[in-house]
């Protein structure tokens, strides 16, 4: 079924009776040319361009729990491609292109706003390095406004500019960048996927992976055995578990980060605003609620929820930035559990098994790289070379020291991102 | 999440610092690999671990806790330097 | 010569009393921090009794009376509060001056606890947390020592650097317990 105006038109005069499922709820095949084993963002994404651009159909996604369920439905949706360093910087670039044809590729409403990123600065040196971050992104092509205090104040009035601490120099302004609403892009993939011919598998956890010979043959399931001639790992937050599977230990600690949201309030926030010597940031859904976050628990969890010391400092910082949300009621926070590389970026490569590919890693800034992680992840596994805009995501580049992609600056070790 | 520390006995979890998986250091001829081993990868288990932490806010000591990464539970603490030798940070 | 004045941490801001609470700055002579070196505990707790009056204390304890205090301060460390470290003692611990390097004030009335419960993570009812006890642990976000030396009195301590920020949140805290009585 095509979605159109003309068809919720039509649908609202005959009683909403003609709907249909969004994706088909088929058995598991005996075999697959390709399992991608993860249900998420990115698998789904995998596999819809695996389909769109390969033309590789005969694929299923094995998802343990339901489609949304886990980090694609706990995120804070922001979408923005505003990274200094090379590897980074093209990857994301291509991740926003995709982002802004998404929608029609899709037809599919993943209300993708642009309405602008802000990453505020506070010193002398923070603006160095914006105006350096700047040139980057519009060195790769995206767009980048450098905003003096002024600048920022017309923007954002509702700041406090003068905080003792962190007093407001300016900010770096990244008009494309925005949110989307996360359950409707995995949605919007898994019913692409499924409209291709793509089988997803839901309440079908994979207990084990087949290999001979260093070669994969398929995966054990709780829906039976599975034979494939490829697999692709995309299982962020629990990539340790599934890599095990194949005898692989992996450069990954699973942690905790949690977002907030408060009741809905008329609209008031109209760009992502990002306060990162507070750790916190802050956006406003079209429902109205305010949705922000803060840094992680810094303890390995797979609770999907933190604890309250994280929680009050978030909010502390939030009131130092802003005192105005001091009076807006949280109803509710949650927990995404994070693949954290030691690099604090992730991991899009083969494995030492044939057949068997890994994409992980993504640390917190997974939701905005699902359309470019699945691009080239589907590149990576239907033709087996890198896609141009991800060469540099290597599995190997812990042990060597080489291509390490370390964009805060604080060391390539774990605990430290 | 408390953390019983084997000194001040429980506390709160932000007097602590979190170091990582207490893990066997490996000696400086070891190679690459052990290293790679050492420092990068990781069980990272959904369940119980032993981890380094320490007690930043309190007697400064430093602990290997014994976790549930699941439900958050603490089950045990023991002094690093009671373990000197087997674990190291 | 420039002539110049000493102040006390806490000069300036204190004392101030909120409802039941008063709060004021102690300002001992001297305070030393005493790490007994390996395997010298005893000899060291021996030599602080007969230099000070008081033994060594246990963890989370606190030895001695108002004018001459020891105050457990970390794994393997205490910190002697009034007199001048006795120099015989350095011959069993490390001795390191700390005069001026801490804020120290005391908090007094009925229902301490009750402010101190907003600011501090550890409970320090009157039940598990008696006279004579002490912890290090944080105030708000500033690390900190807390021993109670009353029924209804703790001693509080942070860097002195932070002392504008410890009667800020202790009055926050005293006026808001104190609208509540």
């Amino acid at each position: 079924m095509r979605f159109s105006g003309l068809r919720i038109l039509k649908e609202g005069l005959t009683g909403n009776k003609g709907w249909t499922p969004h994706w088909r709820d088929p058995d598991p095949k005996e075999e697959y040319d390709i399992v991608i084993i993860g249900g998420g963002g990115h698998g789904l994404a995998t596999a819809y361009y695996l389909a769109r651009d390969h033309g590789l159909t005969n694929i299923a996604v094995l998802e343990r729990g339901y489609i949304g369920g886990g980090n694609v439905g706990r995120n804070t949706t922001i979408v923005r491609a505003n990274y200094n360093m090379p590897g980074n910087s093209e990857f994301y670039s291509h991740s926003l292109r995709l982002w802004e044809g998404l929608e029609d590729d899709l037809n599919y409403n993943v209300m993708h706003s642009q309405r602008g990123v802000i990453n505020l600065f506070h010193s002398d040196g923070q603006r160095d390095y914006a105006a350096r971050r700047a040139n980057s992104m519009i060195q790769q092509g995206d767009d980048a406004i450098l905003l003096d205090r002024e600048g920022v104040r017309e923007k954002v009035p509702y700041l406090d500019f003068d905080n003792a601490r962190f007093p407001i120099y300016g900010g770096l302004y990244h008009p494309r960048g925005g949110t989307a609403r996360h359950d409707a892009v995995a949605w919007g993939f898994a019913r692409g996927a499924d409209q291709r011919g793509v089988d997803l598998l839901q309440n079908c956890e994979v207990t084990g992976i087949d290999i001979e010979n260093g070669q994969v043959r398929g995966v054990q399931t709780s829906r039976g055995a599975i034979r494939a001639k490829k697999v692709g790992i995309v299982v962020a937050g629990r990539s340790g578990q599934v890599a095990a599977m194949a005898g692989m230990r992996l450069p990954i600690e699973s942690h905790i980060l949690q977002a907030f949201v408060t009741e809905g309030l008329k609209p008031c926030i109209d760009q992502v605003v990002t306060f990162g010597m507070g750790h916190f940031y802050i956006s406003q859904s079209d429902k109205g609620g305010l949705v922000f976050g803060g840094d992680l628990d810094f303890y390995a969890s797979y609770a999907s929820r933190g604890n309250l010391p994280m929680a009050e400092h978030v909010m502390e910082a939030g009131m130092a930035l802003m005192p105005m949300i001091g009076k807006a009621r949280v109803l509710r926070s949650w927990g995404g559990i994070m693949d954290m590389s030691p690099d604090g970026s992730p991991i899009i490569d083969r494995t030492p098994v044939d057949g068997l590919f890994l994409n992980c890693g993504w640390c917190y800034g997974g939701f905005k790289a699902v359309p470019g992680s699945g691009s080239v992840f589907a590149h990576l596994m239907a033709t087996g070379r890198y896609h141009d805009a991800a060469t540099r995501f290597r599995l190997d580049r812990f042990r060597d020291g080489y291509g390490l992609m370390d964009e805060e600056g604080t060391g390539s070790q774990h605990n430290l991102h | 999440m408390r953390i019983t520390c084997p000194i001040c006995g429980a506390r709160d979890r932000r007097e602590f610092y979190y170091q990582g998986a207490a893990l066997t250091r490996p000696g400086p001829d070891d190679g690459a690999q052990a290293w790679d081993d050492y420092v990068h990868l990781r069980d990272n288990p959904a369940g119980i671990t032993r981890e380094l932490w320490q007690h930043e806010a309190g007697c400064a000591a430093w602990i290997v806790v014994t976790r549930d990464t699941v439900t958050h539970a603490v089950h045990g603490a023991e002094l690093a330097t009671d373990l000197a030798g087997e674990v190291q940070s | 010569m420039l002539e110049l004045t000493a102040k006390s941490p806490c000069s300036g801001l204190l004392p101030m009393t909120i409802g039941p609470f008063t709060l004021t700055e102690m300002t001992p002579l001297a305070m030393t921090s005493i790490a007994p070196r390996k395997g010298q505990e005893s000899a060291l707790s021996d030599a602080l009794k007969a230099a000070h009056g008081m033994a060594f204390p246990a963890p989370g304890r606190a030895t001695g009376k108002a004018e001459a205090r020891a105050v457990w301060f970390g794994r393997g460390v205490a910190l002697l509060i009034g007199p001048t470290a006795d120099a015989a003692l350095a011959e069993h611990a490390a001795l390191t001056d700390q005069s001026d390097a801490w804020a120290v004030v005391r908090l007094e009335g009925q229902g301490a606890e009750d402010v101190l419960a907003r600011l501090v993570p550890v409970d320090l009812r009157a039940a598990v947390f008696k006279r004579g006890h002490t912890a290090r642990t944080q105030l708000m976000h500033m690390s900190a020592s807390v021993t109670r030396v009353g029924d209804r009195a703790f001693q509080i301590m942070v860097f002195r650097s932070m002392a504008a920020t410890l009667v800020h949140d202790l009055e926050t805290a005293m006026r808001s317990i104190a609208a509540r009585s």
